[in-house]
């Protein structure tokens, strides 16, 4: 998914996510190297959203349980409100959420950047709005992304359906080499 | 047997006093605010998730701060939101929701005493 480009050469170039460096929750950098070989799933949320988060954790966790002994499966839960969530604060998160990184990385970092991949790169809206709940507005999408980096489907994560969808689909990615 | 119905159902709502009837009321609507600002979170059996959220099934807390709770939220450690849009009377239907389903008691919680409440927060 996503546009696409075509080189010099006259091939088509797929949309890719490009390389990124963030901080997780035991303030480990976080680089596209930990994601290569893997499918992972990407979303956008901070910890004190009070309105549709909670809905996409209690899902997102469906998928860390069900590939919790998988080393090919990956989750990184990008934060829009990284100035308040330091890695402290998310630490304390996935404590009572009790995930653990490699496998489910809350990531932190520079707020413009983190902005910037979840609209152009992840296709998803994430930014500052005072007057939203929480003070941010974002989308609720689980973006399910391949072994190479393409973006292969966006799902509502608020959704039981919609996440059974991308079970299925990460079962047919996870048979790709 | 239609008829017969119709005049045994008036006679059934009669036999409920007005207090029991506002109680339902309140517990209705109670239900909807809980699911509009609560369920998200603490789930709609109220048992939370994991350690994020807490169970809300068992309360410690008196009905003054809880009524404070619902109104201000918390700061800090076991951060909750504050729920400014919500007004005594809303808060007391949601305490009469909660306490006729997790505390097994069909009693109103009047918005008097939300709203008495709601001036001493601490």
């Amino acid at each position: 998914m996503g546009p696409k480009t075509v080189n010099a050469k006259g091939d088509t170039v797929y949309h890719q996510i490009p390389a990124f460096r963030f901080l997780n929750q035991d303030s480990v950098i976080v680089t596209e190297k930990d994601v290569e070989g893997k499918v992972y799933v990407a979303d956008f949320f901070f910890t004190t959203c009070p309105t549709i988060c909670p809905k996409m954790k209690t899902q997102m966790l469906r998928i860390y349980e069900r590939y919790k002994e998988r080393d090919d499966v990956r989750i990184l839960s990008h934060s829009i409100d990284p100035d308040f969530d330091n890695t402290s604060v998310l630490k304390d998160y996935a404590n009572r959420l009790h995930i653990e990184a490699p496998k489910w990385n809350l990531l932190t970092g520079d707020k413009a950047t983190i902005y910037r991949l979840g609209q152009k790169s992840y296709m998803v809206s994430a930014q500052q709005d005072p007057n939203e709940a929480g003070g941010f507005v974002h989308s609720g999408a689980f973006i399910l992304v391949d072994k190479n980096r393409h973006v292969r489907g966006i799902y509502d994560g608020t959704v039981e359906t919609e996440v059974n969808h991308l079970l299925e689909d990460m079962e047919v990615l996870l048979k790709e080499q | 047997m239609k008829y017969l119905l119709l005049l045994i159902i008036p006679f059934f709502f009669s036999c409920q006093s007005k207090e029991e009837i506002t109680q339902q009321q309140y517990s209705v609507e109670g239900m909807a605010l809980y699911k509009a600002n609560c369920e998200n979170c603490h789930q709609a059996d109220g048992s939370g998730l994991r350690d994020l959220y807490p169970s809300i099934q068992q309360t410690k807390l008196s009905p003054e701060a809880l009524a404070c709770l619902l109104k201000n939220g918390k700061k800090g450690n076991g951060f909750m939101p504050a729920n400014p849009k919500l007004q005594a009377l809303d808060i007391a239907e949601l305490m009469t929701y909660m306490r006729e389903k997790w505390g097994g008691k069909k009693q109103i919680y009047p918005a008097d005493s939300v709203k008495l409440a709601l001036q001493n927060c601490r």
